[in-house]
């Protein structure tokens, strides 16, 4: 009897200290504990741990039921913000690897520039937004489109310090004596620059992104506030509960949570293709 | 070498000062209502002239209104097809909408941001105003003012047909069914600064001013005598006696536009929304009751503690209830009030709602959309009888 009993425990043991259950877990678990929370909140359970009313609080049925209701509104709004959120990090990115690799070229100047970007990076988005909205007013003719580009610039301007110090790091903190080696081989900077500490910075570029999607999604969100033209999840969140009106509110908070994970998902896909490349080369 | 430093020391400087300037130069651009300081000049008298010219337009004959709505029409299908109206959104588009659509034009604006810069620089040729605050910035020169003076003409909602009722007073019907008495001693007591504030306006801005006014005194000292006159006029111009009065003609056709324009994606809400009667969202009889009463005894006051939540910032938009405050018509009936100022993304009627406050302060037609989402508010009295909200324009933009 109790020979069978630990038989089992070593046959749970076992199946435990799989790899492939392993990762299976990593997933299953935080998914299994979602579905619990959902059901706390459906049963009502919630609102009594938080001491709210289903009032500011819809349940989940509810706030569903208005998503499949207004597919068409919501969608539109979210691609509005998704594409603001995009452009915006995509641009931002690239300027601030530029203004690294520029650093990383010239580290005489090079620390001074990224405080200077560290200064422009501690100006508040809600700062930024209306500052931009104003300065793009001759833009075009067009609200939406000069809405937009303002949009993408604040969140351009969250993202690009995030990406030139870590890039810099990338850029600078070499294997030791591979600068040495490509020096011995008289290597021109540029060779220096593709052949090393490009490469070097992969990683470095992902840990970049890995913060800049979420704050680029959260910057677009916040941005639409003070935008001239009304569009996006984040100006359908604060109409919304401006009119008192919670459930629709929480539709368009699930889609900007929905848009932040998804964005972020494909990141990690994105990273798992390109760090295993990175490693076998 | 040591040269090539310095060199780049002064590029660098160079860059970080373009840098600021060019940041600094859009924050200045959009900092807009500035707050104490003199040049109190020309203000009054502007002030006194735009009042003037207002109620002459006010008392013109039909004649004169006509011709106003005809070029009132060619300015707003010109500024609609140029997509340059404004409005702030957040439920204080209805009238604009309205307005848009008796003209045949799409109901799209722009968001305007609560300063009038957007309009100072021609993004929006036709921008929203009310007359007692942003017509005032617009038109003086005081400080914070943009001085456009008599070169800005403005279309009134309540000319157009298309007013809604805006700042009322309102508590949760549970609220008023278990504190009837202390409704009816509130109501007395700010009924009371209302009347007090409306025939002292000069006075009452300066209580409001000392109270941590959010704009200048002389702002303040304009704001009053327009709000003054949002008390004491209905929609079709005529005098109104009893402040606070819910005229039922004024609340339906609040109730009708508010049904036509508020767009609720909650389905379940749009229903209630269009079920929505008058009787669900006001209740006349704590006024009627309170104005009844001449010495302001109701008897055993149920609260003697009770706050109210305001929809803006400290301003003479609210000028009743700091009056009645100041001049201690609340303590008179007993009452220890606190008044709670708002002001940007404040939502009144979830304050009222979740109890928070016990008193608000809102526009009718957030009250509806409110009471459509599943809230139960009533309200218990209206402080403006008309709209104060208008639409302004430069002359030479539409000459």
């Amino acid at each position: 009897m109790s020979d069978k009993r630990k038989r089992d425990k070593s046959k749970v043991s076992v199946f435990f200290a799989n790899e492939k259950v392993k990762s299976a877990e990593t997933f299953v678990l935080p998914v299994l504990f979602g579905i619990f929370i959902m059901l706390l909140w459906q049963t009502g359970v919630l609102h009594r741990l938080l001491n709210t009313d289903t009032f500011t609080l819809p349940l989940p049925g509810r706030i569903l039921a208005i998503m499949s209701d207004n597919r068409d509104k919501i969608w539109m709004n979210t691609m509005a913000t998704v594409l603001v959120a995009l452009a915006g990090l995509i641009s931002g990115s690239l300027i601030g690897y530029l203004i690294a690799i520029f650093a990383a070229l010239n580290r005489k100047w090079g620390a001074s520039g990224l405080g200077i970007v560290a200064a422009c990076n501690a100006i508040p988005i809600v700062a930024l937004a209306p500052v931009m909205t104003n300065l793009t007013k001759d833009v075009s003719h067009d609200a939406n489109t000069r809405s937009m580009a303002a949009k993408i610039i604040v969140v351009s301007i969250v993202s690009i310090a995030n990406m030139s110090f870590n890039a810099y790091r990338g850029l600078t903190e070499l294997k030791p004596f591979s600068e040495d080696l490509m020096a011995s081989y008289a290597a021109p900077k540029a060779v220096t620059l593709l052949k090393l500490r490009m490469p070097n910075s992969i990683p470095y570029v992902f840990t970049a992104l890995r913060v800049a999607v979420p704050s680029s999604v959260i910057s677009a969100l916040v941005s639409e506030y003070f935008a001239e033209y009304i569009i996006g999840v984040g100006r359908q969140i604060r109409e919304n509960i401006v009119l008192a009106q919670y459930p629709s509110a929480w539709a368009y908070i699930v889609s900007a949570c929905l848009i932040g994970i998804l964005l972020y998902s494909i990141l990690m896909i994105i990273e798992g293709i390109v760090l295993k490349r990175h490693v076998k080369a | 070498m040591k040269m090539r430093r310095t060199k780049l020391k002064w590029i660098s400087t160079c860059c970080a000062l373009v840098l600021t300037s060019a940041v600094l130069a859009g924050c200045g651009s959009s900092a807009a209502t500035g707050t104490t300081s003199a040049a109190a000049t020309t203000a009054a008298a502007t002030a006194a002239t735009a009042a003037a010219s207002t109620e002459a337009s006010a008392s013109d004959s039909t004649a004169g209104e006509t011709t106003a709505a005809a070029a009132g029409e060619a300015i707003i299908v010109k500024a609609a097809s140029e997509g340059k109206v404004g409005n702030w959104g957040l439920g204080n588009e209805y009238e604009i909408q309205a307005l848009l659509q008796k003209y045949g034009q799409p109901t799209t604006y722009l968001s305007q941001a609560f300063d009038m810069d957007g309009f100072d620089d021609d993004s929006i040729t036709l921008a929203s105003a009310m007359t007692y605050n942003e017509l005032g910035l617009v038109k003086n020169s005081y400080d914070g003012g943009y001085a456009y003076g008599d070169t800005v003409g403005t279309i009134d909602m309540n000319v157009e047909g298309v007013a809604m009722l805006e700042d009322n007073l309102f508590c949760t019907s549970e609220f008023a069914e278990s504190n009837p008495n202390t409704v009816k001693a509130f109501l007395y007591a700010t009924m009371k600064g209302w009347e007090y504030a409306c025939e002292h306006p000069e006075e009452a801005a300066e209580i409001v001013f000392n109270n941590g006014s959010s704009v200048s005194a002389d702002h303040q000292a304009y704001m009053a005598a327009e709000v003054k006159k949002l008390v004491e006029t209905d929609m079709s111009g005529n005098a109104v006696t009893d402040i606070g009065n819910m005229d039922d003609a004024a609340m339906q056709q609040t109730l009708d536009l508010a049904k036509k324009y508020i767009q609720l994606d909650d389905s379940v809400a749009k229903d209630a929304l269009g079920a929505l009667t008058l009787d669900d969202i006001r209740d006349a009889s704590y006024l009627t009751e309170a104005l009844k009463s001449t010495d302001g005894n109701f008897g055993t006051l149920e609260k003697t503690e009770v706050s109210v939540q305001l929809k803006w910032l400290p301003q003479a938009q609210f000028m009743g209830y700091y009056v009645a405050l100041d001049k201690g018509f609340y303590s008179d009936v007993g009452l220890t009030v606190n008044i709670v100022p708002g002001g940007g993304d404040i939502s009144e009627t979830t304050a009222v709602n979740s109890g928070t406050v016990d008193f608000g302060v809102t526009w009718v037609s957030n009250l509806i959309s409110a009471n459509a989402g599943g809230m139960d508010l009533l309200e218990v009295a209206q402080i403006y009888q008309r709209s104060g909200l208008v639409l302004v324009y430069k002359l030479a933009n539409f000459s």
